[in-house]
């Protein structure tokens, strides 16, 4: 038998418009759409800040970088930015859990 | 980010000082080279600085020039000397350049703190309700 041959695995070149899972629980339909554009913003700016930090950390690796201070507030930045996401999706997943308690 | 203004604001901030201290630093460095009297002298470098957009920090705009005229030494065994034995030394006054520097060193630890401050307050602002 002849087999295909695998195809190489591309680097990952980083998130670039993620979609979240379909907010399910929640049960008004525009609460659940609103969460979830912020949550596809927030991980948009966050892959966005990680990829400035990226080039700028790449540069200064390489001895082009003349200015120290933006690689290090272009790291806090994203460093900021998946905070930001990360106690977004813990709301959620808090806020899913609480509705899914109720009893009926 | 606009969420978090107050890095990129320190950021100008801390560009802007460092960019003082250098201009100091190179001032001091060349604050004895002789020319001839047919040259002009070492010219002192100044910054200009301005904010930028309302909120958004400080900039540097430009550069003015010191003195070009400088002062006229009688050094006549220095290589350089014209035929009165005199050299132009640059019109560098030395205290002004270390309180410049002292200045530019702690308005970037200002800066520099400002910007700790505010990546604190983020960093606890994204634990409320936790």
């Amino acid at each position: 038998m002849a087999f295909a041959p695998i195809a190489p695995i591309a680097a990952v070149a980083g998130l670039s418009g993620a979609a979240p899972a379909t907010a399910a629980g929640a049960g008004t339909g525009t609460v659940a759409g609103g969460l979830g554009n912020l949550f596809t913003d927030s991980l948009q700016a966050a892959s966005q800040a990680q990829g400035t930090a990226d080039g700028l950390m790449a540069a200064a690796a390489t001895g082009e970088l003349t200015d120290l201070t933006s690689v290090m507030s272009a790291m806090t930045e994203a460093q900021l930015a998946t905070q930001l996401t990360v106690a977004l999706r813990n709301k959620a997943v808090e806020s899913f859990n609480e509705v899914m308690r109720m009893q009926l | 980010m606009s969420l978090f203004s107050a890095i990129g604001i320190s950021q100008s901030g801390i560009g802007t000082y460092k960019a003082w201290i250098d201009a100091t630093a190179d001032n001091v460095a060349n604050a004895n080279d002789a020319r001839r009297t047919s040259e002009e002298a070492f010219r002192a470098r100044r910054l200009i600085v301005t904010s930028a957009a309302p909120g958004e920090g400080v900039r540097v705009v430009g550069v003015s020039f010191g003195d070009a005229e400088g002062r006229l030494v009688h050094d006549p065994n220095n290589p350089l000397a014209d035929d009165r034995g005199m050299v132009r030394m640059p019109d560098l006054n030395m205290s002004d350049e270390m309180t410049s520097l002292i200045i530019a060193q702690r308005a970037y630890q200002a800066n520099v703190t400002a910007f700790e401050r505010a990546r604190d307050g983020y960093l606890r602002e994204l634990e409320i309700g936790k």
